[in-house]
């Protein structure tokens, strides 16, 4: 990643859920960080977005589930990536994950999970940190 | 003594903010104060009879009548130890569902051995929302999550074994929160009937079936606006031609403050839904009285502003009265009313995950909020509700009591619409009033909701508000505690035993996909396969006549054991689909 090129973020809405708040707030909030943000609006496969994702050459996916189908669905996309060689990107996961999920997520590769109250500025930081960067 | 005249007070008020308010102002150093004080200016109380009235009369300011049924009986009740919760005669008991529908009826029965009395209000998982079977690509991980799965009439008629006898479909109501495919449902239910010998006009219950805000908030939409709405015009007419105690609709203002909404897009943006759903019924060839009085409205949006909610609450039953009266023309009081189960309330997006048995605090000044703006002091929701799916039986029961404490304690309810003639809330009443009168204005001049869905501004708008309001709390501009003020680590975050089970068992929400997948292969193997075939293609030439009405063709295909996806792709090729808006 260069250093003169925005941290590129794919925020993501799997599956059939509707609950859209938290990824506009992300998005309009990344964008106002400096990140370059794509929004996939809702009901997307975990294949949609994987590929999205690689067309975009995004370095970040947010996923956003409230539909207590993270576990499945974020399984889908960490394989996704992998069987396309893009595992390097970076996959946080937000919504309503209760506390004993977040554990197994994180096995699953995910960088971080982010519930409600959780602040742009803190996901922000987080990114940069692991990215390292412009935004 | 003297009469103070407007100009007396006027002048009392200023020298008041001189020499009294100002000073307190700079002396803590503030560029202005804090708080605010009405007078007799704020509010012009010479036209009360026009604008407030008295409970149950034009414009319903004060309410849609002086005593509900619940406040009647409210003591009777309690002495039987009667929840609330569980329903009963005209009422449907708490709002749920999970699993299949085996699953789902075997918990109903359940909760009737301990004395649950109500219908069912049956929350639908998002792929029947959507309108996929269970064995759908998009079905993965969602089957029997967010609510119960439902395929087939076979699948439905599983539910209401749980109601029969007493609590037979023409004794209990049935709520049935479903939108985008409302017309299936509505259809399910007549066939079910049909079937149990019971005549569709014994039918009561309420179908949210309320596409618009799917668009705007909630998202579980299939079908382009305009071709909704004509499904809509068409349940509309099938059910206020033959099941005429079901209500029509629930128009839902909560979904749309939920998704973030202000308090004046929650007003002006429901308004305009129901007037489209008002036209909708009126395109169908219905007089406004014969149809109106079957609207019902799902609350509207909550806050913790209790003040402004209880504005809010007063200024919705005017607007709707005048709507329906001036421009509709209506004569039948029911037409003119918001019909709601409740009034003001906290919204779930109040609770926080930070310190979750503070909900309760949370919940308690809705409560107080509803039962100062005309219902039931409801202390909702439960304090888990941020934690995951199904309150527990604890929060719930904390829920009801907090409610019940309010009424029955605090005596909150002796008083219909306390407010009504302070300067203060008759001003902040007008305000509201005026704001999303302005609103509702800009979207009319767009050409209404659909216009304004098909062009992305409500939805744009709505987004646009919740970032606002993300800003505003990570600049702690607005302050929530536990989650941006009172977080060191002096704090408690207090916790509590779990006592009894899980709302739903887990381990049947994990094998509910495999289980109703296999029930979905039984049921393609055992129908007949000519006839949903037949009908599926009956219901195509139905669908691509804009003026013919679907629900009988619709039934037809339920009758015959066609899936909710099969008719709904059937539909899909006819209307196609609605994309999803990106911002």
């Amino acid at each position: 990643m260069g250093q003169d090129s925005k941290i590129r973020v794919l925020v993501a809405k799997p599956g059939l859920d509707g609950h859209e708040r938290g990824a506009h707030v992300v998005a309009y909030g990344l964008r106002d960080e400096g990140f370059e943000v794509i929004y996939t609006g809702l009901r997307q496969t975990p294949e949609q977005i994987v590929s999205a994702a690689v067309q975009e050459d995004v370095d970040v996916i947010g996923l956003s589930i409230l539909s207590g189908a993270h576990l499945t669905l974020t399984k889908k996309v960490m394989a996704g990536l992998k069987a396309k060689g893009a595992n390097d990107i970076l996959v946080t996961v937000g919504g309503v994950i209760p506390e004993e999920d977040k554990k197994t997520l994180e096995e699953m590769g995910v960088g971080g999970v982010f519930t409600s109250g959780s602040k742009i500025k803190d996901i922000a930081a987080f990114i940069r940190t692991k990215i390292g960067g412009n935004a | 003594m003297k009469k103070n005249s407007k100009k007396e007070i006027k002048e009392a008020l200023k020298k008041w903010e001189g020499e009294v308010l100002n000073p307190r102002v700079k002396k803590f150093n503030l560029d202005k104060s804090p708080t605010t004080f009405y007078t007799p200016i704020s509010s012009d109380s010479s036209h009360f009879l026009e604008k407030v009235g008295f409970p149950g009369q034009f414009p319903y300011t004060a309410g849609n009548t002086p005593l509900e049924f619940w406040r009647a009986y409210a003591e009777f009740g309690a002495k039987l130890n009667y929840r609330s919760d569980w329903g009963g005669t005209g009422r449907s008991g708490k709002y749920g569902g999970f699993g299949t529908p085996a699953d789902y009826r075997d918990y109903l029965l359940r909760m009737q051995s301990m004395g649950r009395k109500g219908g069912p209000n049956i929350a639908f998982d998002l792929v029947t929302q959507c309108g996929y079977d269970s064995d759908s690509h998009f079905a993965e991980g969602e089957v029997g999550r967010v609510g119960v799965a439902v395929d087939s009439l076979r699948d439905f008629e599983i539910i209401y074994e749980a109601y029969t006898g007493d609590l037979d479909i023409d004794k209990v109501p049935s709520n049935f929160t479903i939108n985008a495919p409302a017309a299936v449902f509505i259809a399910m239910y007549a066939c079910l009937a049909k079937k149990r010998g019971i005549p569709l006009d014994k039918l009561t219950g309420t179908p949210q079936n309320d596409i618009l805000k799917e668009f705007i908030a909630r998202g579980t939409y299939i079908f382009p606006p305009k071709q909704s709405m004509r499904l809509f015009r068409d349940t509309c007419v099938f059910c206020c031609k033959h099941m005429p105690e079901l209500n029509i609709n629930s128009i839902g203002g909560y979904h749309i403050r939920e998704a973030g909404a202000t308090r004046v897009q929650d007003l002006a943006f429901s308004m305009a839904n129901g007037i489209a759903y008002i036209k909708a019924g009126l395109e169908g060839g219905l007089e406004v009285d014969e149809f109106a009085p079957a609207f019902t409205f799902n609350a509207f949006g909550g806050s913790m502003e209790i003040y402004n909610e209880i504005a809010f609450q007063r200024a919705a039953r005017r607007v709707w009265a005048h709507i329906l009266r001036d421009r509709f023309h209506a004569k039948d009081p029911k037409s003119m009313q918001i019909r709601q189960p409740i009034t003001a309330h906290i919204g779930c997006s109040s609770t926080t995950l930070q310190r979750p048995l503070n909900n309760l605090a949370r919940a308690v000044v809705g409560g107080m909020a509803a039962g100062m703006s005309g219902a039931i002091p409801g202390a909702f929701p439960p304090f888990d509700e941020p934690l995951g799916l199904g309150h527990s039986q604890e929060a719930t029961q904390l829920q009801q009591d907090a409610s019940r404490i309010l009424l029955f304690e605090s005596k909150v309810t002796d008083v219909c619409d306390p407010w009504a003639g302070s300067y203060f809330m008759e001003s902040l009443t007008d305000e509201i009033e005026k704001d999303a009168l302005a609103e509702l204005e800009k979207i009319e001049k767009m050409g209404g909701t659909v216009a304004a869905i098909e062009n992305g501004y409500m939805q744009k708008a709505v987004a646009r508000s919740a970032y606002e309001r993300q800003k505003k709390i990570e600049k702690q501009e607005e302050l929530i505690v536990g989650v941006n003020c009172f977080i060191s680590e002096h704090e408690i975050d207090v916790s509590i035993n779990r006592q009894v089970e899980a709302t739903y068992d887990p381990q049947l929400m994990k094998t509910a996909e495999e289980r109703q997948k296999e029930n979905l292969v039984r049921l393609k193997r055992e129908r007949n396969g000519t006839a949903v075939v037949s009908s599926l293609r009956s219901l195509k030439v139905q669908a691509e006549d804009k003026d013919k009405n679907l629900m009988p063709a619709i039934c037809e295909c339920v009758e015959n054991d066609a899936t909710l996806q099969e008719i709904c792709d059937v539909l899909r090729e006819v209307f196609g689909e609605a994309q999803p808006m990106k911002i």
